[in-house]
């Protein structure tokens, strides 16, 4: 067996009670690896065409990769697979909870969900155990309520009320930690499912420990004296992109009618740092630590992130912080996707503004927005409607236009038309409008060090696969993306920051070269065999210690690429194709700002080319090449 | 006049966000806030990002930028987040 794994998957049925456990077979896990890379393929092979997202055919996969809970920093997440109930797509959504580490300390790498429990149930996983049991207590609390009356050191997910009363953007709590996207609760809760428990006490044993001990002891290194992941996050958290995006017209506000507000600041990392917080808080095993813990009414508190803050503030022309703390830490409790709840809530008070419908929200009022997340939670009211999400808004009420998702699923916190590669992004990614599965193309357009003109065309598509690929493999690997910031030197920054010529060609490089590096990508593994100057890798290095394996640079993109690919054949199968590679017309057609006219996402423009180097029809569609030279099989390997 | 902003760890004093001044270009801007703030700014200096008006300028030759009266210089340490 390669270092790193239990050896077993966990197959559960909830319908009849029925539970195996079982090897993953070698070719599986060679070509998926683990988490998102893994979910995916096993959700293609589990799950029937045409399958019901809340049906009890429908799987709910949790995977953990070779280096959960072996001390690897950074990389003891997990991540949820299931068809989302909101787009009808594809979702992975990736956790820092400690439930991961738990399941492997059980003696499983995976847990596969299937059926429907006929009541309220939750399943508890142990070495020598596994039981479904009666959650009738459970049902109705709230996620921290739940958590509490779990039995300690075990680790846990969780669904709020939320999840329990189906609203289509329901999350997974696991601690204080979020999966969030696309309904993974939602599926979790038409399960009948409220919780999952795991405990034991065995270990993931790395093959070559002596290596991976080292590498693990220079990557904390590395990490910690970054200046992004070892000063900046830590300090101020993810929302200290807020005052950066704003700078760079990217800041959503008002439903993403313009990229900056007019107060910011108060929202800002700089000024929750300054006024709130009382500490940091980490995943499990974390040297950067970017949580916050933020002091609300003489009670410690999670405090927003980034995405949160941008999303129920500036979007919805909020310029407090201490709502959005309250509104965050009820989101989680109710067990509620923050980024959809904001596009939501943004998407209703311009259509209310506008008179297609009436609603008590409107732009720079907090009056009323914690009674609309209960009536969400609870499908009170109108609340009912808002669950079903802004999609499913706009077919009613009308203003499709300004209903700002991608494939149902709400944008993530960033205004495209500063940014117009993570436009493109936005609107090819298989699990719809989120920044992550789009590849974050923004940090090399507007908020990073090291950028090109964000408002180019030049070079994008290539730039989107590059990164895409890189993020699906990091997830895969089973590493926090986050990680992804040290791997531009620090040197190469002070470099960039304080030579001309040096900014000049990494500019010149990625912009004109971006879609050079798009269709080098497309070469096989072999073609990289070791790592490129100047990059450090130590998540690639890890893994190979871990699993015992070569593992090169090219192989990495390969299983990026993979992964990918996985996912867009699983979407394509549900009947996805170009038509739905789309984004609001408001981003596509109308000007961000009157005096810049590039400031909209010509995303007809890119499109064809990023199908080309993706090696996919102009419809959007993985050929037969690409997938026989992802060795992606048509057969089942399970 | 022009108006330089300070964020995350380059505020190194809390109190003072900004400060406005008269320089004619960026780097003029630039010697101002590392007389102003001392050796530990400058330090942070060296990777900082430079915008002006929301415009990176890293490639420019900032001796060359000349400021406008209004225009707003913003200075950022290598963020990270998501
Ligand atoms: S960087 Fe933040 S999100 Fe990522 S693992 Fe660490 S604490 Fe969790």
């Amino acid at each position: 067996m390669l270092g790193g794994y239990m050896g077993k998957v966990l197959d559960v049925n909830l319908s009849n009670g029925e539970m195996k456990a079982y090897a993953l077979p070698e070719r599986l896990l060679d070509l998926y690896v683990g988490n998102k890379g893994l979910g995916s393929r096993l959700l293609y092979e589990l799950t029937p065409p045409g399958v019901d997202p809340l049906g009890s055919d429908n799987v709910l996969i949790i995977t953990t990769a070779p280096l959960t809970g072996t001390g690897a920093p950074s990389s003891n997440r997990f991540n949820v697979t299931t068809k989302s109930p909101l787009t009808g797509a594809i979702v992975n959504s990736n956790c820092g909870g400690n439930f991961g580490v738990y399941l492997k300390k059980a003696g499983y790498d995976a847990l596969i969900i299937r059926g429907k429990a006929a009541r309220p149930s939750r399943l508890v996983i142990e070495e020598d155990r596994v039981e479904i049991m009666d959650a009738a207590d459970l049902w109705g609390l709230d996620t921290h309520q739940a958590q509490e009356k779990l039995p300690a050191k075990t680790g846990k997910i969780v669904i709020g009320p939320a999840g329990e009363n189906l609203v289509k953007y329901a999350a997974i709590v696991s601690g204080n930690r979020v999966a969030g996207r696309a309904g993974v609760g939602t599926v979790m809760g038409s399960k009948n499912l409220k919780a999952v428990t795991a405990a034991g006490n065995l270990k993931p044993q790395p093959a070559q420990e002596g290596l991976f001990k080292e590498t693990c002891r220079k990557w904390r290194e590395l990490s910690r004296s970054h200046p992004a992941t070892g000063e900046q996050l830590p300090r101020f958290g993810t929302a200290a992109f807020v005052n950066i995006c704003n700078a760079t017209h990217t800041l959503p506000t008002r439903n993403f009618q313009s990229g900056q507000f007019e107060q910011a600041e108060a929202v800002s990392g700089e000024t929750l740092a300054e006024k709130y917080l009382t500490g940091n808080e980490g995943c499990l095993g974390c040297p950067i630590a970017c949580g916050r813990q933020v002091m609300l009414d003489g009670m410690k508190i999670k405090g927003p992130e980034y995405e949160t803050v941008g999303l129920l503030g500036p979007n919805l022309a909020i310029g407090e912080l201490e709502p959005i703390i309250e509104w965050n830490y009820l989101a989680d409790l109710y067990g509620l996707d923050t980024i959809s709840l904001g596009g939501v809530l943004g998407f209703v008070m311009e259509a209310g503004e506008k008179g297609l419908l009436k609603t008590d929200l409107a732009f720079g009022k907090t009056a009323n927005i914690t009674k609309a997340i209960e009536d969400i939670a609870y499908r009170r009211g109108f609340g009912d409607e808002m669950a079903e999400g802004t999609r499913f808004l706009a077919q009613k009420y009308g203003g499709m236009e300004f209903a700002m998702q991608s494939k149902g699923l709400e944008l993530a916190s960033y205004e495209p038309r500063g940014a117009v590669g993570h436009g493109l992004g936005y609107a090819v990614a298989n699990r719809g409008g989120c920044h992550i599965a789009a590849g974050y193309c923004i940090y090399l357009e507007a908020n990073g060090p090291i950028t090109v003109d964000p408002l180019t065309v030049q070079g994008k598509p290539g730039l989107v696969i590059l990164n895409q690929s890189t993020l699906e493999a990091i997830s895969t690997l089973g590493c926090c993306i986050f990680t992804t910031y040290m791997m531009l030197p620090r040197k190469l920054l002070e470099l960039n920051a304080r030579s001309r010529f040096v900014s000049r060609m990494l500019r010149f490089g990625f912009q004109k070269g971006g879609n050079l590096i798009g269709r080098a990508l497309a070469l096989p593994a072999w073609t990289l065999p070791i790592k490129p100057p100047f990059i450090s890798f130590p998540q690639a290095e890890a893994h190979a210690h871990c699993t015992g394996r070569r593992f090169t640079m090219g192989q990495m993109i390969e299983l990026g690429k993979r992964a990918l690919n996985m996912d867009r054949l699983y979407n394509v199968r549900e009947g996805f194709s170009a038509k739905d590679d789309t984004l609001p017309a408001r981003l596509t057609e109308e000007l961000q700002r009157s005096e810049e006219p590039r400031s909209r996402v010509p995303l007809a423009q890119m499109l064809p080319r990023y199908y080309r180097m993706r090696g996919w029809s102009a419809d959007g569609i993985p050929t037969e090449k690409t997938l026989r030279r992802l060795q992606i099989e048509q057969n089942n390997l399970l | 006049m022009v108006t330089v902003k300070l964020y995350a760890s380059l505020r190194l004093n809390p109190e003072e966000k900004e400060f406005t001044s008269a320089a004619a270009t960026v780097e003029e801007a630039l010697e101002e806030a590392a007389r102003r703030y001392g050796p530990a700014f400058k330090e942070r200096l060296k990777h900082a990002t430079v915008l002006v008006n929301g415009r990176h300028t890293a490639h420019l030759n900032r001796k060359k930028i000349r400021l406008q009266p209004g225009d707003t210089i913003s200075l950022f340490p290598p963020l990270a987040g998501g």
